[in-house]
């Protein structure tokens, strides 16, 4: 079964908008506004592997490349897991309660792997030229 | 190398490949930021909710900047300097300053590292353990011991990633 670029547009950005939609009611249901840096944490975290990932640059003879390429991966990680653990932060210092923990958590993971999805596939579909 | 094996079994073999490369600074990068949000988390505990009179100071924050200082260090060495010196030619080369400068540089990162460490079991005995406090107050030197335990844990993990790429790439190029 074939399944169309446009359909996989559609299901992405109800995703992601899924993703913010569970980040927006986690701050708004108990008007309490902290749990809404993890969205600019998610959004933040995608782009030092696109800015500093080449693959015509990816060659294993040249050191430089292969450093940038170890710091943007570091600064993913680092991005990645400090949106995983910001709300718990802010859940154990009693600044937000634990369902708003759990939908800012889980509406920042699916607005990532929204994004990594959507670059898969443009990147398959690039291949296919 | 297959025949002059002594065991068995191969004990311990650094599997070549650069997906387990990226994986290795991927989780050097996530267990940094445990170690910094651990840290932030009794900070923000100490400011919040904290009902004992202890508070985090400016003392805590000494041994994660020790220990963040000593990463960039290490980490900003470059390996090839040591690496021309363990294969035998550094001797009466011009390369035998730097390669003096790196050992010594090295030195200070590994020893900003360990102090770290250090510093936070210090802060956590004389602090808090002296004083017999008992648990969610004690939890704030607690979470300062596995701060820095987790940036010297991701310091290790990413040099020992970047050494199995220096590995793979001999390996190709000679």
């Amino acid at each position: 079964m074939k399944v169309t670029p446009l359909t996989k547009i559609i299901f992405l950005s109800g995703f992601l908008a899924a993703g913010f939609l569970l980040i927006i009611l986690s701050c708004a249901l108990w008007s309490n506004w902290y749990p809404l840096y993890v969205v600019g944490i998610f959004l933040l975290a995608p782009l030092p592997n696109t800015l500093f990932t080449r693959s015509e640059f990816d060659d294993f003879m040249s050191d430089s490349s292969s450093n940038t390429n170890d710091f943007a991966k570091f600064i993913t990680a680092f991005l990645v897991a400090s949106g995983i653990a910001l709300p718990l932060v802010l859940y154990h210092t009693r600044l937000v309660v634990l369902p708003a923990t759990i939908m800012s958590t889980s509406g920042g993971l699916l607005i990532y792997t929204s994004i990594i999805v959507f670059t898969l596939f443009f990147q398959d579909s690039e291949d296919e030229f | 190398m297959e025949q002059d094996r002594l065991f068995r079994f191969q004990a311990f073999k650094l599997p070549n490949s650069l997906a387990l490369r990226s994986c290795g600074v991927y989780l050097s990068g996530a267990l940094y930021a445990l170690g910094v949000w651990a840290f932030l988390d009794a900070v923000i505990y100490s400011k919040t909710v904290n009902a004992s009179d202890v508070h985090v100071t400016f003392v805590d924050w000494i041994p994660i900047i020790c220990s963040t200082l000593g990463m960039l260090i290490v980490n900003s060495i470059e390996k090839n300097r040591l690496l021309n010196d363990a294969l035998g030619n550094g001797g009466f080369g011009g390369s035998s300053t730097t390669t003096w400068a790196a050992r010594v540089i090295l030195f200070l990162g590994f020893s900003l590292l360990a102090g770290g460490v250090a510093g936070s079991i210090v802060v956590l005995i004389l602090k808090f353990l002296m004083k017999h406090y008992s648990f969610p107050t004690l939890g704030m030197g607690v979470s300062n011991v596995v701060a820095n335990g987790a940036i010297m844990l991701s310091c290790i993990v990413l040099w020992v990633a970047q050494n199995i790429e220096d590995e793979y790439s001999y390996s190709l190029a000679l």
